[in-house]
């Protein structure tokens, strides 16, 4: 559990400006969010399944405001840091996975991609405080 | 995700009440579709009237259930508390006589007040089980029961075996719901919802209301349409609203005709200077009988007008696609017919008619000439229909390839005015000085396209009727929507206020979970000439 919140505090701290957030809904304190696969610093070859991690909080529909509970975007290559007090974008580099989704079929050109998972609540704005993975870095062949 | 609590190889009966282990002598093993089926909401219907429930579950038994299994050589297994378990040979034969048992009880319920209907869950599973005289046993059972007890009242679920088996053997629609985790089941079973008649499919997702209801809630609706109406036009004459500016007629003209409309209303088409490609969409005349009782004349004149300004789009071929993004490739021919599109993104006014017919289900917040926002497919898709019964006008959500054409007005360029980016074209973050972000601007703030349509391209997205494909491999080249049974997400156009300009290109296209909202998701509406 130390190591969890040691994991959990260290995503914060570089994935995100720790900033004000009035609009985001509580997650627990323990809520740990990650990449079970591709693991970082991999090599893919083509398409690949990217698996998503979630403890001590559950995956939910967008628009369900069960308690502890949300839905997954993955963030493709999204060096601009997160609004709390905006949904979370919807474009080619911020995938939405609103009906609970907990894996997609990712296809992206080959080179460095950076992949980040952020869990989005009912109306997609970021929990207070921010559930979000660490940020890692695979290589497409 | 959690790999806890899963028992396989454990044999369970149906409802795991007995766990009895199989004959020592080793049991006979067969493959056999089952079919588990349970009545929905029984202890209610008991608690209300236990005698009569009780004795019109006894005689549907003899009267339906016996003779339609024996009709499709099914074997009854046993009768549980409030269902059955049956066994089949064939999976076409199970799936057939679960849907004339659903049928059935339609036809058997419409009499009877709401609160009596006795509506059946039916599951139905491949799957190898071990036979006994008096019961089967085994995860095939299991899932089956399992797929009952997720499924509707009304509906009848099936998993992937059963639908390979039946796909192209039932007339029917199948909606892919997912792989589902079951119970005590280690690997997740792809679930299909069966309806009946293919056509159900575009329904599906909307509620779906009994008949003689239905007729009771469009006769009120008009009525109440009629009155919001009047108001609305108070209003308007006001605000010198832009989207209903070409209104004709002053609502006293059309309330106070007292026969039939000899022609229908004229629909509010505006002629937007140098769009020589404009002209008034086609008129559906109203044929309704004098003594109709809804809607009247009136009424139906009323609600014609509710259909947004449209613009006719001139049929013809175009290149779809660019080379700009490996989704829109390859660009490919497409004929399109003539249809007529809005010429606005729908307002927040508009679809508040809806809401107020209580068609749509989404109450949105906004200002009323802003577009609407913040709908999932499905919402956009109870707005259309709601539309076209109350004006009796087939108005649909445009395909891709008709967006596309209308949004590239005839032109091959980037966007539609050029190969740069331009100030003052459209609504987009890094499109213009200053950036409003927190909300879309009102519909029609920057210029109309060639074709004198608005919003082509940032602003607000928008939904077209595909299901999403990821490039245009296999697109259809008639302009038609391209849609397929197995469609959990659809196509949005357009681009937001909130994405950069790149989504403001007429061939840029992005999907979205069909049954998902997103504050940046509109629509627009389409009608073929």
């Amino acid at each position: 559990m130390k190591n969890t919140r040691a994991i959990l505090a260290a995503a914060l701290l570089t994935g995100l400006p720790v900033a004000a957030y009035s609009q985001g809904t509580t997650a627990p304190a323990d809520a740990f969010l990650y990449i079970i696969w591709p693991p970082d610093g991999t090599t893919v070859k083509g398409a690949f399944w990217c698996r998503f991690g979630l403890r001590n909080m559950g995956v939910t529909q967008a628009g369900s405001n069960a308690v502890n509970s949300g839905h997954h975007h993955l963030l493709i290559d999204v060096n601009e840091p997160l609004d709390p007090n905006e949904p979370i974008p919807q474009d080619k580099t911020h995938l939405h996975f609103g009906a609970g989704q907990t894996e997609a079929r990712i296809e992206l050109p080959p080179g460095k991609h950076t992949l980040q998972l952020v869990l989005g609540d009912a109306r997609h704005y970021p929990f207070n405080p921010p559930v979000i993975s660490k940020k890692i870095t695979i290589t497409i062949k | 995700m959690s790999d806890a609590d899963r028992t396989r190889g454990q044999i369970h009966s149906i409802r795991g009440g007995k766990d009895d282990p199989p004959p020592p002598e080793g049991p006979l093993r067969r493959l056999a579709s089952i079919l588990a089926a349970d009545i929905s909401g029984y202890s209610r219907l008991m608690e209300l009237d236990e005698e009569g429930t009780y004795a019109r579950v006894i005689r549907q038994r003899r009267e339906l259930i016996e003779p339609t299994l024996a009709e499709h050589h099914g074997k009854l297994i046993k009768y549980t508390g409030d269902g059955f378990l049956a066994m089949f040979d064939s999976p076409v034969e199970a799936v057939r006589c679960a849907i004339v048992i659903q049928q059935s009880m339609v036809g058997r319920n419409t009499s009877l007040p709401r609160e009596q209907w006795i509506l059946y869950r039916i599951g139905v599973h491949l799957g190898d089980v071990i036979v006994e005289p008096s019961d089967v046993y085994g995860d095939g059972v299991n899932i089956a029961a399992r797929l009952e007890g997720i499924a509707s009242p009304g509906d009848v679920y099936v998993s992937g075996g059963v639908y390979e088996q039946i796909k192209n053997k039932l007339v029917c629609a199948y909606q892919s719901l997912g792989d589902r985790q079951v119970k005590n089941i280690t690997d997740p079973v792809s679930v299909y919802r069966v309806l009946p008649d293919p056509a159900a499919l575009s329904q599906a997702r909307r509620k779906r209301w009994p008949v003689a209801l239905l007729a009771v809630l469009l006769v009120s609706v008009i009525a109440i349409l009629g009155g919001w109406y009047l108001l609305l036009l108070q209003k308007q004459i006001a605000n010198q609203g832009p989207t209903l500016a070409g209104t004709p007629g002053s609502p006293a003209a059309s309330s106070s005709a007292p026969q039939p409309l000899p022609t229908p209303a004229p629909m509010p088409v505006e002629k937007p200077k140098g769009s020589p490609s404009v002209s008034a969409p086609a008129q559906v005349p109203l044929e309704k009988p004098k003594e109709s009782s809804s809607p009247t004349p009136a009424t139906v004149g009323i609600a014609a007008q509710l259909i947004p300004e449209m613009v006719s789009i001139p049929g013809g071929t175009f290149a779809m696609g660019s080379e700009d993004d490996p989704s829109e490739k390859p660009t490919h021919r497409v004929t399109i017919k003539p249809f007529a599109i809005s010429k606005f993104p729908i307002t927040v006014r508009e679809w508040n008619a809806c809401v107020a017919a209580k068609s749509c289900t989404y109450v949105p917040t906004g200002k009323d000439d802003g577009p609407i926002a913040n709908l999932s497919w499905a919402d956009a898709q109870q707005f259309v229909e709601w539309l076209s019964k109350v004006t009796q006008k087939p108005v649909r959500l445009p395909t891709e390839a008709e967006w596309e054409y209308a949004a590239r007005g005839g032109t091959r360029s980037k966007f539609w005015w050029g190969d740069q980016l331009q100030a003052a074209m459209a609504n987009c973050k890094g499109c213009n000085e200053p950036y409003e972000s927190s909300q879309p601007l009102k519909v029609g703030s920057f210029k109309p396209n060639p074709f004198g349509l608005y919003d082509m391209g940032g602003n607000i997205h928008q939904w077209v009727a595909d299901c999403w494909h990821k490039n245009y491999q296999g697109a259809p080249s008639d302009g038609s929507a391209w849609v397929d049974n197995d469609c959990l997400s659809h196509v949005i156009r357009s681009g937001s206020w909130k994405n950069d300009p790149n989504y403001v290109r007429p061939s840029s296209r992005d999907h979205y979970d069909t049954s998902v909202r997103y504050p940046t998701h509109g629509l627009r509406i389409a009608q073929s000439l």
